[in-house]
């Protein structure tokens, strides 16, 4: 990394349906996309993606932020990270208790209809989903990522 | 001549009248605070989705994509977004009306939301192939998500070859216009050529496949929020109005209220002084 980009950031917008989210400077962003997750890092080349349900990773100044999003879409060029998409949730507005209640229903449900058939597929979207969310809203802003596979 | 027994009648009617409509103004005060800012929320990604789909647009190799090539069109789709409820001044009429005129020559296939559009067309015998009425304001949001991809089903099967939304934009609470915009094929008025070089990660087929369900959406909602945020300025405007012109009716009927009074105070006054003259007069002659 040379040291012009190194001093670079990537200006990161979320819009959803509720207005414009979240407005935030990064180091790094990792997004999952439909086919897999997808790191950013400032002075990317123009690239437009898909997102899929899954969890989006912030890193600012040592501070990894996670964000729960399902779907949308991500328009990236050189410094600037344009995220739309129709449901983004921080840590704080995710209902732990009600998707780990979910999560138990889904499972109970697939359980149960595994024995017919193959499960249904909106349940796996729903299971999925419920997973980002306990795994967002766990998720402690504070801890330090490891430093080992990123820059000093 | 009505009596003043019928008068004060008149009044106890107007005035109960004038506290239905300030209950039905300060409603709609405020839900149009409410739908304000829904609309608010929803016209940024709906302005930046509608900017990357004209974009994928404005490139050549793309015009042959489904959503974005003009076929020849035998029927079309409209979504009409009309009011389930009256007391809206002219907000209904002035949508139905463009919505008419834009139809003129063409095989429409109608879905129709909103009880009063549904009753019009119906009488003029529209070919409505779906209606959808009172629909809670906390459905709207999934409900044009459904609606999105109904008419994207009916525009792939080729059952319309084109879809257009009727709705009326929300200017200020004074001024509202009834749009009849096209939603599919894609209309690109780029043409400035997108020299960026963009890269589509996935593919721009699947990239496409996954962006216009999300713009139709996005388009669909927003155009709910436009038009809902319409009405209810439109009805509070006119229950403004109605207010007023109930306190000025009210006003009018207690003056007349008190003339009369007045009129028959003054009668018995002038019986009695004129009775009593005549008794004084007998009395000392």
């Amino acid at each position: 990394m040379t040291q012009q980009l190194a001093n670079k950031k990537i200006n990161l917008k979320i819009t959803t349906p509720r207005g414009v989210k979240f407005v935030e400077e990064a180091d790094m962003i990792i997004m999952r996309c439909i086919d897999g997750d997808l790191g950013v890092l400032p002075g990317h080349a123009p690239v437009s993606t898909v997102l899929g349900d899954g969890t989006l990773r912030i890193y600012n100044g040592g501070i990894e932020k996670k964000l729960a999003l399902f779907g949308g879409i991500a328009e990236i060029e050189d410094t600037r990270v344009n995220i739309l998409t129709t449901i983004a949730q921080r840590p704080e507005e995710i209902d732990l208790e009600r998707a780990e209640l979910d999560r138990r229903q889904v499972e109970a449900k697939m359980l149960e209809e595994s024995k017919e058939s193959q499960a249904d597929e909106r349940l796996q979207v729903l299971l999925r989903r419920t997973l980002v969310r306990i795994e967002v809203s766990t998720h402690t802003e504070n801890s330090e990522y490891s430093s080992d596979n990123y820059g000093e | 001549m009505s009596s003043m027994r019928d008068i004060k009648q008149r009044i106890a009617n107007v005035s109960s009248t004038e506290q239905i409509i300030k209950a039905m103004d300060m409603i709609a005060s405020t839900k149009l605070h409410k739908a304000k800012a829904q609309l608010e929320g929803v016209r940024p990604i709906y302005h930046e989705v509608k900017r990357i789909v004209e974009e994928i647009g404005s490139h050549h190799e793309f015009e042959t994509h489904t959503f974005y090539e003009e076929r020849q069109v035998k029927n079309s789709l409209y979504i009409i977004l009309t009011s389930d409820r009256g007391f809206s001044g002219g907000y209904n009429a002035n949508i139905i009306a463009k919505a008419m005129e834009h139809m003129k020559g063409k095989n429409e296939k109608i879905l129709i939301v909103g009880s009063k559009g549904k009753e019009y067309f119906k009488k003029r015998n529209k070919n409505i192939i779906r209606k959808i009425v009172d629909i809670a304001d906390a459905e709207v949001y999934y409900g044009s998500e459904n609606i999105a991809k109904w008419a994207a089903n009916l525009y792939r099967s080729g059952e319309v070859d084109e879809v257009f939304i009727a709705y009326t934009q929300f200017e200020n609470v004074l001024s509202y216009t009834p749009y009849v915009d096209k939603l599919l094929p894609v209309v690109t008025n780029v043409t400035e050529l997108d020299k960026s070089n963009r890269k589509y990660e996935q593919g721009i087929d699947r990239f496409i496949e996954h962006l216009i369900p999300l713009y139709l959406h996005m388009n669909l909602f927003r155009a709910f929020s436009e038009s809902h945020t319409s009405e209810q300025a439109a009805r509070m405007v006119s229950m403004d109005a109605a207010g007023k012109n109930a306190s000025e009716m009210i006003e009018e009927l207690t003056r007349m209220y008190n003339r009369r009074r007045q009129a028959a105070i003054t009668q018995e006054l002038s019986e009695i002084v004129g009775s009593a003259n005549i008794l004084n007069k007998g009395g000392t002659s």
